[in-house]
């Protein structure tokens, strides 16, 4: 009878022993996946990047440069150079301080190892280039004796639809380094107005300010999300140790 | 080949802990972040999270660094290079002993 009841109990023993192990195995394999880490990482990432605020001054961006082009017509001053200009030395400290004001109370602060803005510098960097070198380019056979060649009359003819190609690519850049899929998205709308903008023979603005309202739109509905997903801590700051 | 029993004693206990490991984890793939955010991000109660994260602070794993923002009190964290050490060893070593296993 003893004999009996030891056997049970090492057989339950055994069993349980084997149940812990095959837990043990399933957890430890899943942490050594160096693409958990991936994973983990981009959840970090876009959990501080789903406030919307990149969306909402990227619109501004686009509004305002249309705003400026149709300034620019109606007062006959260059408003369309000078609007870029002027938002690109004041909307970075504003996109800090907004960050600093909404996202970072809700969620707290995090700093991400120079890996992913090694690659957005570099992003940034390739982009300068190439877009200096085709300026250069189109300069150079714009000025030439013998006048514009064939090629530079088929850009101009389908211009809209040239322009809606490069903020596709460009956008659908920014997405991959980013990892921020809707900006494939905007890149996607981007091609699909300038494109039908060239059937339509709208102006290159209208188009400008409809993507910026759209992507301002897009914005204020995930900041909206966000505030109600993650509320201001009431009471005492969560952001301490105990 | 069968994992041994020095293939399991080399495996890190203070790591090994789950909720320990997800902090290590979280931490290991940003350079720092603050109290608020690793609870966000690991779902842990505050409690729980600090009496963790005072574990791997004595074991020289987590620097830990009380401040005041905006007249707001704040703690950054972030692995030490002796965490970061610890936490790669903790892979090889947990890496080895599934290796050994039998399928």
């Amino acid at each position: 009878m003893v004999m009996e009841l030891l056997m049970i109990a090492n057989y339950f023993a055994i069993q349980s022993f084997i149940c812990y192990k095959v837990v043990c195995i399933f957890w430890l394999k899943i942490m050594t996946k160096q693409n958990t880490l991936r994973e983990i990482e981009k959840k970090a990432y876009m959990s501080y990047h789903q406030d919307g605020l990149l969306d909402i001054f990227i619109g501004l961006y686009a509004l305002a440069f249309g705003l400026g082009i149709i300034a620019d017509k109606i007062l006959e001053f260059g408003f369309g150079v000078i609007m870029p200009a002027i938002l690109i030395a004041i909307v970075l400290p504003i996109w800090i301080e907004a960050k600093r004001k909404i996202t970072m109370p809700r969620i707290g602060f995090v700093k991400f190892g120079a890996r992913g803005s090694n690659k957005l510098f570099a992003l940034l960097l390739g982009l300068t280039v190439a877009g200096l070198g085709v300026f250069t380019l189109f300069g150079f056979f714009m000025m030439g004796q013998n006048g514009r060649p064939w090629w530079i009359e088929i850009l101009f003819q389908y211009g809209m639809i040239w322009i809606g190609l490069g903020a596709a690519v460009i956008g659908s850049l920014f997405a991959y380094t980013m990892g921020l899929k809707r900006l494939y998205g905007y890149g996607l709308l981007t091609l699909g107005l300038f494109a039908s903008g060239h059937f339509l023979s709208i102006p290159f603005e209208y188009f400008l300010l409809t993507i910026g309202s759209v992507i301002i739109a897009c914005g204020a509905v995930l900041l909206a999300q966000f505030i109600r997903r993650y509320p201001l801590p009431k009471g005492a700051p969560e952001n301490v140790a105990q | 080949m069968s994992p041994s029993d020095a293939d399991i004693q080399n495996i890190d206990r203070l790591i090994h802990e789950p909720s320990r490991l997800t902090i290590m984890m979280h931490l290991y793939v940003v350079e720092s972040a603050d109290f608020q955010f690793l609870q966000h991000q690991t779902g842990m109660t505050p409690g729980n999270l600090s009496s963790h994260l005072r574990k791997l602070e004595d074991a020289g794993y987590v620097e830990v660094t009380k401040e005041f923002l905006d007249k707001t009190p704040h703690t950054a964290l972030k692995l030490t290079r002796k965490g970061r050490e610890a936490f790669k060893e903790y892979r090889r070593n947990v890496k080895r002993f599934i290796d050994k296993l039998p399928e």
